[in-house]
This record gives C-alpha cells, structure tokens and sequence, in this order.
C-alpha cells in the first residue's frame, strides 16, 4: 500500500509501472541492453581510471626529481664539485644530492652472492625510504641495502659489509619500489666510500612537486646549456608524467567512446520497443484519449515507461560493474577498495545518468507519436 | 423521464474524407440531438456513417462543415486539448470490445479516466458503480478473470465514474449473448432513468431497439425521416 499509495500520487508512472509488468520478457529484453550498456561504459571507464592510478603509482617517486649528469659536450667525466656549488646556488627550495655510482659484489660467509649497484650520497634521507632502521641525515659509516637483497643475502641490521676494503654496517634497509624509480639491488654507502671517483656521476635535485621539477629543470637548462653546447644533461620526469597522463586521458576517452556506443545500440533497442509496444497498444491508447486522458499524460506515461526501463537496467548495470571494478582493481592494482574512489566510482554514476537520458530521449519519438495520434484514428486500430 | 433540454445538438453535420478513391462524403448534412433521460439509437446499413456521428457526438471527431453544441455550448471549433476536457467532464464511452486494460482490475479500470484527478475520492464511487452493476464481488479481478457480460458491465461503470451528461454505446452488445445483453441494457436503461444520462448507441441490434426511446436512421449519411 505504502509503494502504491505513494505512486498513486502520480498516475502517469504507476500506469506505465503496471504496463511494463504486461510482457516481462520484452522488459527484460529492454533492460538487458541498458544493464550491458552500463556495464560496458562503467567497466571500460574503471580500467581507465585503474591503469592512471596503476601508473601515478609507479611514477610517483620520480615525478619531483630532476637528475642532472655530465652533459655531451662536457670537457669533464662527471659532475664537479664547482658545478655542484653552482647548481645549489641556482636552486632554492629543493634538495641536492650529489652522488657517484659503482658496482660491485656482495658476498656472505655462506657464499651467497649478488651483484649490486654502489651509489655513494651525502643525504641518504631525501633519496631513500627505509622499511627497517633508518635513513640517516648523514650517512658516515653506515650502509643501507635493498630490503630485497638483504633478504636474498640473510643479512640483518647491525651486520657489516665489505666495500673497497672498508667495512660499513648496516643502518636501515631500503623499501622496495616496483615502479621506475631507484631500486633493485643497490648499496648506498657514505660518498667518501667512492672517494676514489672525482667527479659525480649523477646530481638528483628533489622538488616539491612535479611542476616546481620542471621549473627547476628549466632554469639549469638556461643556466648551463645553450643551443650549441650540452654541458649538463637535465632529466626531468615530470613531463614525462605528463605526456603519459595526457595519453592515459586518451586512452579513457576511447575506451568511454566504446563504451557509449553499445548504450547507443541499448537505446536503439528501447527506441524499437516503445515503438512497437505504443504501435501494439494503439486502440488501448485511443480509449484513453477517448475517456478524457490528455495528451500530456499519455505522453508522460510512455515517457514514464522508458525511463523505468533506464532506471532499472541503470541501477542492475551499476551493481553489476561495481563487481567488475573490484575485480578490475584487484588485477590492475592490487587493492580492489581503490574502486571506491572518485575517479573510479564517479563512472557508476556517469553510467547511470547516461542510461536514464538514453532511455528517456529514445521514448521521446514513441510517447510523442501516441500522444498525438487522434484517437478517432487510434480507436480504428 | 426525458426533459426538453437538448444535452447534444449537432446542426447539418458534414463530414468528408481523403481517401484513396478520392473525397469521401461520410455524413451529408446531419441534425442530431439528444435529451437528458433519453436513449436514442442509431441504426443503419454499414457505410452509412453511423460511427462517423457517433465520433461527432462523442468529440473523437470534428465535423467539415456544420455545428456541434455539448450541454449548451459550441464546441465545434474547440481545439484538440479542449474537446479532451469535455469528453473527461461530460462524455463516457462504451465500447463493443469494451476496451478494458487488461493489467488492472476491475476497479482500477473504473477509475481510469479519473485516474489523473488526484483530488477526487475515486475508488469508493467505482467500488459503488461495480456494486451497482452487480459486479461489487469481483472489484479485484481483471478483465481476463471476468465473463463478456461482466466486462462489459465494467466497461458502463468506468463510463459513469465521472458523472457525464451523455453516455455513447457503439455497438455495446455486439459480443454479448442475449442474456448478457439484456442485463446490459437493463443496466443503461436504469442509468438514464436514475441518473438522467442521454444515452446514445449505435447498433445493429433489434433486442436494443426494444429498450430505447427514439431510433434514428442514417442511410448513405442522410437522416432517413
């Protein structure tokens, strides 16, 4: 009583409730292009939203560094000391590290051994984050090592490794990174442990962000090259995080087209089935125009009638997608509680939105041609 | 008992069709009219335009030349919207395939062209107009769970839930057999006597002609007098 005395209120929609009740079969069909419609657009938009945030994740670390090495026309093997001091001078607001790299191989007493990489830093801190021990500020005589490595190599805190003769103990073990950034299997030693190298291989300055990267990138650029002559060569990977946002955005833009075009076909379809539902209800149509319904109310029945169709197929599409978006976010990135967020979720509403205007436009042209049938004409059948 | 005020009044009525053929001529300078309490019936060969007038009447229809008057008022030249109001306020219908919608019940059917006036009590006046033609038992049911006889009864009580001045019957036994039709009849006949309805039906029927007070012939869209 309670649904029915609410819909009671507005005749048009019960009426219309009541005649999609008529033949089941064609409302399921009728639903079942919406709901695919929905799924598609929904699904297709999430993969997007799940790849972007995949690669955000993956780029995150680097998108603030700017890394600057010795430049082609360079008359030194690295960056000096001297170019250090001038790019600090440069740079305001950021961090510079100054580093110098090597390779070398690490083995324990049990004869595990493993090649890994040697960078020798000054701010171990702003480079590294630790998931066991510490980054210290200052790194003098401590050593960190890959979490990984130390793992593969059964060393713990505390434990001492060889480099050049020297000893280093272990301070803090370095997280693990699956993206871009560094990682793998490195050693990071105090710079005086590769005091025998004169010049840095690489200077990493680490911006706020990734547009004050690219600032930054910009002025050493102008400071120490010009057209002809490379004398540092300045990486920054916040264009490139912008160039792949910019084709992740087109990549979304494609797959939300696909996914438009079969919500295209779902509302051919309900077109088709109003069409013939009003055609098969003619005379039925005509005795309501006969007794006094007018013409609006015809209309807005019909009309009531196809966005039911929406509104259902719309709301079964969205559950059913969420489901897909949770197994999509758990393959693409492995948390599928990430779905729930704005730039995922909002597609469960877009897709909804869309389902109910599809559906309403395409009984727009059947509610229009019932309504205004004459219903002398109507009544002959 | 009939009275003098004529309820509907058509005035040398012309109607003319396109038609593959050509112009067809259905009505050829029809007068028509009606009184409250009174049933007049329209009989005559098909083709003659019986259900060509009974459109008129019934405003489904508008006629090319003459004048329609409803209850005292010109409604020839009413627009589509305003011959829609008269047929809700003052018209009801009774069909030969009585035109019920099959998914609602029988009450709800009665109510229909009410249906849309959210301020009317409508459900207790069509339980009443069910109970009146002695289908007060079966309000819940729908068409297809009701007898010819019975839908048809439905069908003069969904004529009668908005009080009109004039009741059409076109062909309103033409499915019945004789005993359904005369509990049919007897139904409209206390309906023009109780309610004083003008009823108007078109038929074939010579059983309907027993009940009626006045019949008018209609041969080739001329009043045969």
């Amino acid at each position: 009583m309670t649904r029915l005395g609410l819909l009671r209120r507005f005749p048009s929609v019960e009426i219309a409730w009541q005649n999609l009740g008529r033949n089941r079969a064609r409302t399921g069909l009728a639903t079942l292009g919406v709901i695919i419609g929905v799924v598609a657009i929904v699904s297709l938009g999430m993969a997007g939203a799940a790849i972007q945030q995949q690669a955000n994740t993956n780029l995150g670390s680097l998108t603030n560094e700017v890394s600057v090495s010795s430049g082609a026309d360079s008359d030194e093997d690295g960056v000096t000391d001297g170019q250090v001091d001038d790019i600090r001078s440069v740079v305001v607001d950021a961090d510079v590290v100054p580093q110098k790299s090597n390779a070398t191989t690490l083995s324990t007493r049990s004869g595990e051994r493993t090649r890994v990489t040697v960078s020798g830093v000054t701010r171990a801190d702003v480079l590294y984050e630790t998931s066991a021990g510490v980054a210290p500020e200052r790194l003098r005589s401590g050593a960190l090592l890959s979490a990984d490595t130390a793992a593969e190599l059964g060393l713990e805190l505390g434990d001492p490794v060889e480099y050049d003769g020297t000893l280093y103990r272990l301070r803090g073990f370095i997280e693990s990174d699956e993206g871009f950034g560094p990682g793998g299997d490195e050693l990071v030693l105090p710079v005086s442990a590769l005091s025998e190298q004169e010049h840095y291989d690489t200077v990493t300055v680490v911006a706020e962000d990734g547009n004050a990267a690219t600032d930054i990138a910009d002025t050493l650029e102008a400071e120490f090259n010009d057209e002809d002559e490379e004398i540092l060569s300045v990486t920054s990977f916040a264009g490139t995080q912008e160039d792949i946002n910019s084709f992740l955005g087109t990549l979304n833009l494609a797959l939300l087209g696909i996914g438009l075009i079969s919500l295209v076909v779902a509302s051919v379809a309900i077109l088709n089935i109003m069409l013939m539902s009003t055609i098969e209800r003619r005379g039925e149509i005509g005795v309501l125009r006969a007794v006094g319904i007018r013409r609006g109310e015809v209309l807005r029945m019909i009309l009531a009638e196809a966005a039911f169709l929406g509104i259902i197929g719309g709301l079964v599409g969205s559950v059913l997608s969420l489901g897909a978006g949770l197994v999509l976010f758990d393959v693409l990135t492995g948390d599928p509680m990430l779905v729930f967020g704005w730039e995922s979720v909002r597609y469960l509403f877009y897709g909804f939105g869309f389902a109910v205007f599809a559906s309403v436009v395409s009984g727009l042209y059947p509610a229009w041609k019932a309504a205004n049938d004459p219903p002398v004409e109507a009544l002959r059948g | 008992m009939a009275q003098t005020v004529n309820v509907i009044e058509i005035e040398n009525v012309v109607k003319r069709y396109e038609s593959g053929q050509g112009v067809v001529e259905a009505l050829k300078g029809v007068d028509f009219h009606a009184r409250h309490g009174e049933m007049v019936t329209i009989i005559g060969p098909s083709g003659s335009g019986k259900s060509t007038l009974l459109n008129m009447i019934g405003l489904l229809d508008t006629p090319t030349e003459g004048t329609v008057h409803l209850d005292g008022t010109d409604v020839t030249d009413f627009t589509e919207d305003e011959l829609t109001e008269e047929r809700r306020s003052k018209l009801g219908f009774v069909f030969q395939a009585f035109h019920l919608l099959p998914m609602l019940t029988a009450v709800e059917n009665v109510e229909l062209p009410s249906r849309w006036d959210t301020s009317v009590d409508r459900r207790d006046r069509a339980v009443d107009l069910l109970e009146r033609v002695g289908l007060g038992d079966r309000t819940t049911h729908t068409p297809e769970e009701l007898s010819g006889g019975q839908r048809q009864r439905v069908a003069i009580a969904r004529a009668l839930i908005n009080k009109p001045d004039v009741v059409l019957a076109d062909e309103p036994t033409g499915n019945l057999d004789q005993d359904t039709s005369d509990t049919v009849l007897t139904e409209l006949t206390r309906l023009k006597d109780d309610e004083g309805v003008a009823i108007v039906a078109v038929t074939h029927d010579e059983q309907l002609l027993e009940y009626t007070d006045r019949v008018v012939e209609l041969i080739d869209g001329r009043i045969q007098s």
